[in-house]
């Protein structure tokens, strides 16, 4: 399917998805926080879709907007396309469902959303820091992240 | 039996039935620990392929320099070869390691990131800044990664500073640690000054400089009679 | 709908339970940070009942360097040797990922001779990696010889490529808007006669490993993945392809010139360690099947685009890129907001993902069984930390 009809057709899906046209080279759609683990499984069980990895989970801080984005990116083994699927949530309550039961790989691409950002993810079965310690304080990827370990480049 | 580097210390007498060597104790011993050292296969990244592998492997192989007895355990090893970089979760694990190793026993740095944290030293929330921030190093070798032959040029030095090194009345005193692979006449400090220079300076490429500088020159494709035509074209046309 | 964040601790002593039945006992054993098995610091706590593995915990973040935040510091042209230190058994593949997507997103267009040239090392750098995988799988299932003939014949293809690109490991040759240097005089007569030594050689690897009986007996069978699985667990590359699925970007979504190359993607059969042996083995002649023939028609023209700045802007968007490494795809993720360093830089890196296979693969097998079928996953520890 070609990147708009494909777009467009993700978006006839549900009522809590919208286009997104921030991206150059792929179709990708925003979808509300509590609508998301539904939405995908349905992009991953429709024939007309069958995303059926989960490639990369990324999350992006928006510290002007106060949000987090949060985008899934999904391929399709079958038609061969890409999919890119984002969730905002807000920066004081970052709160979004887990994918784990759709995804089997997201657990641990979730785990490093949290490690990094702080993102909690609902219901997820095993939410613990994935490259840091345990005890480590703060978020290092969020914008604000402060450290006294952490040295400027001079300029 | 590989290069030997020195001769074995002491004068040898003869005597009625064989020979008498006759040398310090000091000499014989660190003859002994310079001549064979167990390095512990530690590795955390890209260094690990050249220090641990190439160097272990055929072409260059280590066992010419009697140290090729690598050991996973640093129960049985008496030399660290640090290769790669060390962030804070590794830090105490490394440290563990080295206390594990018994008396006397001996560090090589090798590599940017080991010795100041190298390319990950700004706005790293993790990286350590240098190994020896944790754990004593002896020596030191330059490079992103070593080339295998600087690793030898490490080992070569600590090997000299084995020898010159303790002695029984005085043991484990720490040797003042040293950079391998200066030329001669170069300091750290010219190097430091230098690169600063180049932090300054802005840095906007300019192409077509770069396009002349990196030419291949012409007399090179004489040496190979079988190359298609593909080559000189190719050679010519970056000009 | 609850959120429980636990700890490492926690959940060892959560799952040692309180069985303590007289004929078994469960128990922990720590694999890494610091073991020769485990390709550099990764650390598994292996949940055992007896010698069978029950679970199989990664402990990530041993070599956590923090490449993403660093990153956004960047501009990024110096973003791209950060990521020769990531996955370094492919460095021009990462290279040329970064490059690729900078590329896409400023509109940078590059000639055919570095395309050819770049798919040419990329193809080269694959060759290098697998001979590298061979040799270590050899040594980790106990055989010393493998990992002599994998070095021996690496250290030959390395010497072709240091001609040209000066390095030996990271090579930071691609750079975006082109290369670093052109190819050396030599490359194309060196490059063949590499591949007139290397063909027989592949054939006498086939004699010491690959027909192996005790090589077949430890990876025949042993860490099945089904296809399912793979997908669901997110491994891409030589991991997926091994359970015989056809994915490979190269094919499925041409980028270089690897579209005017005619190559065969190798599928494995039961997803077994030995269709991942045979599948890495198989590329390996793939790879110099593509270069045999782009190697005659490199076209001519420049290494480096003309106007190009060091200091790259990139339009506000979000740009998405990737490739096939040796591993799988590697992804680059940029967000940008007009200035010359990226917001925000992500690496999908295929180790990540394809490590979380692992414990699906040996659940209930032996802990012997665990090396050999990580060993045919071929983890790189720093691609998977970042």
């Amino acid at each position: 399917m070609e990147r708009e009809a494909l777009q467009a057709a993700v978006c006839e899906l549900d009522s809590t998805v919208s286009p997104l046209d921030a991206n150059a080279d792929r179709a990708a759609v925003i979808v509300e926080a509590s609508a998301l683990p539904a939405i995908v499984r349905r992009l991953r069980d429709q024939p007309q879709f069958a995303f059926a990895q989960l490639l990369d989970h990324v999350a992006v801080d928006w510290i002007d907007r106060g949000q987090f984005e949060l985008i899934y990116q999904l391929y399709s083994f079958k038609h061969k396309h890409f999919l890119s699927v984002s969730v905002f949530v807000p920066r004081e309550d970052p709160r979004v469902p887990t994918l784990c039961r759709v995804h089997p790989v997201a657990e641990w691409q979730e785990r490093e959303v949290y490690d990094l950002f702080g993102v909690l993810y609902d219901d997820h079965p095993d939410l613990r820091r994935l490259f840091l310690e345990d005890d480590w304080v703060g978020f290092p990827l969020r914008k604000d992240y402060q450290d006294d370990f952490m040295l400027d480049r001079p300029r | 039996m590989g290069i030997v580097t020195d001769k074995l210390p002491g004068a040898l007498e003869k005597v009625p039935g064989g020979n008498v060597l006759v040398t310090r104790f000091d000499e014989i011993i660190n003859w002994a620990r310079a001549s064979s050292l167990w390095p512990l296969t530690f590795g955390t990244s890209c260094c690990a392929i050249e220090m641990l592998m190439a160097t272990g492997g055929p072409r260059h192989d280590l066992a010419r320099f009697g140290a090729e007895v690598a050991r996973p355990s640093p129960r049985q090893a008496d030399l660290l070869i640090l290769a790669g970089t060390i962030v804070k979760r590794m830090a105490p694990r490394l440290r563990t390691l080295y206390e594990q190793m018994a008396e006397p026993r001996y560090v090589i740095a090798t590599g940017a990131c080991t010795i100041s944290g190298g390319p990950f030293i700004y706005h790293s929330y993790t990286t350590v800044r240098g190994a020896d921030e944790i754990i004593p190093v002896d020596v030191y070798v330059p490079g992103c990664p070593p080339r295998p032959e600087q690793l030898f040029h490490g080992l070569l030095t600590l090997q000299k500073m084995i020898k010159e090194g303790e002695t029984i009345r005085e043991p484990g005193v720490r040797r003042k640690p040293v950079i391998s692979a200066l030329p001669e006449g170069i300091t750290l400090e010219d190097i430091q000054g230098e690169m600063k220079e180049l932090l300054v300076k802005e840095n906007v490429v300019d192409v077509q400089h770069a396009v002349d500088k990196l030419k291949w020159p012409s007399g090179l494709n004489e040496s190979s009679s079988g190359d298609s035509g593909a080559n000189e074209r190719g050679a010519g046309d970056g000009a | 709908m609850t959120v429980e964040v636990s700890s490492l601790k926690e959940l060892v002593e959560q799952a040692s339970g309180d069985d303590r039945s007289p004929d078994t006992q469960e128990y922990f054993v720590n694999m890494g940070p610091q073991h020769p098995s485990t390709h550099g610091v990764l650390r598994l706590v292996l949940k055992l009942d007896g010698e069978r593995v029950l679970r199989c915990i990664p402990v990530l973040g041993y070599i956590h360097r923090s490449i993403e935040k660093i990153s956004e510091h960047m501009n990024y042209m110096n973003c791209v040797h950060l990521t020769d230190r990531m996955d370094y058994l492919s460095s021009i593949m990462n290279n040329w990922a970064v490059s690729k997507a900078v590329e896409e997103a400023a509109g940078i267009e590059v000639n055919s001779r570095i395309q050819t040239i770049r798919t040419i090392f990329a193809e080269l750098e694959r060759i290098q990696s697998h001979q590298l995988w061979w040799g270590v799988l050899g040594m980790d299932l106990g055989a010393f010889t493998p990992f002599l003939y994998g070095i021996r014949d690496r250290e030959v293809l390395n010497d072709v490529m240091e001609e040209t690109v000066g390095a030996r490991l990271t090579m930071n040759y691609v750079l975006p808007g082109g290369l670093m240097a052109d190819i050396h005089p030599n490359f194309v007569h060196r490059v063949k006669e590499f591949i007139k030594y290397f063909r027989p050689k592949l054939d006498e690897y086939d004699d010491l490993l690959t027909n192996n009986v005790i090589i077949q007996e430890r990876l025949r069978n042993v860490g099945i993945l089904s296809p399912q699985t793979a997908v669901q667990y997110g491994a891409t590359g030589p991991v997926l392809r091994g359970s015989g699925v056809a994915f490979d970007l190269r094919k499925d979504h041409p980028y270089g010139v690897y579209d005017q190359a005619d190559f065969e993607v190798p599928v494995g059969t039961i997803g077994d360690s030995w269709d991942r042996y045979w599948v890495r083995v198989e590329e390996m002649r793939q790879s110099m099947n593509i270069v045999e023939q782009l190697l005659d028609n490199i076209p001519p023209g420049d290494f480096l685009v003309k106007k190009l700045n060091s200091k790259i802007k990139i339009p506000e968007g979000r740009y998405y890129s990737q490739l096939e490494t040796a591993r799988g795809i590697l992804g680059v993720f940029i967000v940008s907001d007009k200035k010359d360093e990226p917001y925000r830089m992500h690496y999908r890196s295929p180790n990540f993902n394809n490590l979380w296979c692992l414990e699906p693969m040996i659940k209930g097998d032996y802990i012997a069984s665990l090396i050999g079928a990580m060993s045919s996953l071929d983890l790189v520890i720093p691609d998977i930390d970042r």
